[in-house]
């Protein structure tokens, strides 16, 4: 049994400031088959992969200014998988001719305790969705077309209703810098 | 885990030596060194009018991707390296306590299926007191191999073994968790 490297890392630099690029629409619920087709063309040559996902949003209200949000997010398709929490920042404000939505993020794996953490910390939950659908992968860009549901007893995950009548599509692709790739390949999927 | 006492008359380093010969003498193989840090973070608003429970935010370089937090007889919860990060960005609501910054750092030997870690526990640079860390690695029931542990520990420590941790006691059968070696830490 080797001893692990000993080594203080500095809680700066790259991952303080990692970004989310993304771009999202919507097609209607008849618009699927093509829509995935389309995508099984594009995207990178894989199996292609459902998901089911419990998400649920978090709020801590402070003492001034905007209440802090965190999202969590578990698979009910592999429930042994940890949880894992998100947090994302104010969108920038910047570049119009740039379409994406671009903001700060940090992501954080998490075990099953997460929710009764956070509830001792602080944080209510405010809400929480079942999201399933597909997931395809182009380089380092992650596309879903996702189902959003309802949930109508908070905490049962079997018992849901459709949002709407459409499925919502996405790319997105997490980086600290580089955004021209990004945009780009965002721009070759619209 | 445990807190062992400094000699009489010695030094926290002149103690610590002492062990590192005892060890030696037994026939344990250094291998490398740890470090366990511990932070302490406490809430700025008032949730409930309650005083606000603290925060311990924990790092072992045996998991070096890991993050453990804990609050004082709360819930434990098991997060990655980026959990440091979401404590940056919550910094309006929870202060870092940096005065309080615990460090234990120390020497690792392997002797057989034992692993032991001797460290100085040290507070803002000064030394405060000795720990030794005590792992069996083949079995993970504490209560199945706690006998052997204690008669392991008393033949390098002598009479300063500690009792089983109540942690531990509260359920015998129970699989170990690193939740609950950061317990005993705390």
């Amino acid at each position: 049994m080797e001893a692990p490297p000993v080594t203080v890392m500095p809680v700066t630099g790259g991952t303080i400031n990692m970004m989310e690029y993304l771009l999202q629409g919507s097609v209607l619920d008849q618009a699927l088959e093509s829509l995935l087709h389309r995508l099984r063309g594009l995207c990178d040559n894989m199996e292609p992969e459902t998901f089911t996902d419990h998400e649920l949003v978090y709020l801590l209200k402070g003492q001034q200014g905007n209440p802090f949000i965190l999202r969590a997010r578990r698979s009910l398709s592999h429930p042994t998988s940890p949880w894992h929490l998100r947090y994302l920042g104010q969108p920038e404000v910047g570049d119009k001719s740039r379409h994406s939505l671009v903001r700060n993020c940090v992501d954080v794996a998490a075990s099953h305790s997460l929710p009764e953490f956070l509830n001792e910390m602080g944080f209510r939950m405010d809400h929480e969705f079942v999201a399933n659908g597909h997931i395809f992968r182009k380089g380092a860009m992650k596309i879903v077309v996702t189902k959003l549901s309802r949930i109508l007893v908070p905490g049962n995950t079997e018992n849901t209703e459709r949002l709407s009548l459409s499925y919502l599509g996405g790319a997105e692709c997490v980086g600290s810098c580089r955004p021209g790739h990004c945009v780009g390949g965002h721009a070759q999927l619209c | 885990v445990c807190q062992v006492p400094v000699a009489e008359g010695k030094s926290v380093q002149q103690t610590v030596d002492i062990l590192h010969k005892k060890l030696e003498q037994l026939g344990a193989v250094k291998q490398g060194s740890f470090c366990v840090d511990c932070e302490t973070y406490h809430a700025t608003g008032s949730v409930t009018g309650q005083p606000n429970k603290l925060l311990y935010v924990m790092h072992n370089s045996e998991t070096p991707l890991s993050c453990l937090a804990l609050f004082e007889g709360g819930p434990c919860l098991v997060a990655d390296a980026n959990f440091d990060v979401l404590m940056v960005k919550l910094k309006s609501h929870f202060q870092n306590a940096k005065g309080h910054k615990v460090e234990c750092r120390g020497s690792r030997y392997r002797y057989c299926d034992f692993l032991i870690k001797v460290g100085t526990v040290t507070m803002s640079s000064s030394a405060r007191g000795i720990s030794v860390e005590v792992e069996y690695c083949p079995c993970v029931v504490p209560g199945d191999c706690w006998n052997l542990t204690k008669e392991f520990m008393q033949s390098f420590l002598g009479p300063s073994v500690p009792e089983l941790p109540s942690v531990f006691a509260a359920k015998p059968e129970g699989l170990f968790a690193p939740a609950d070696c950061v317990d005993t830490m705390t």
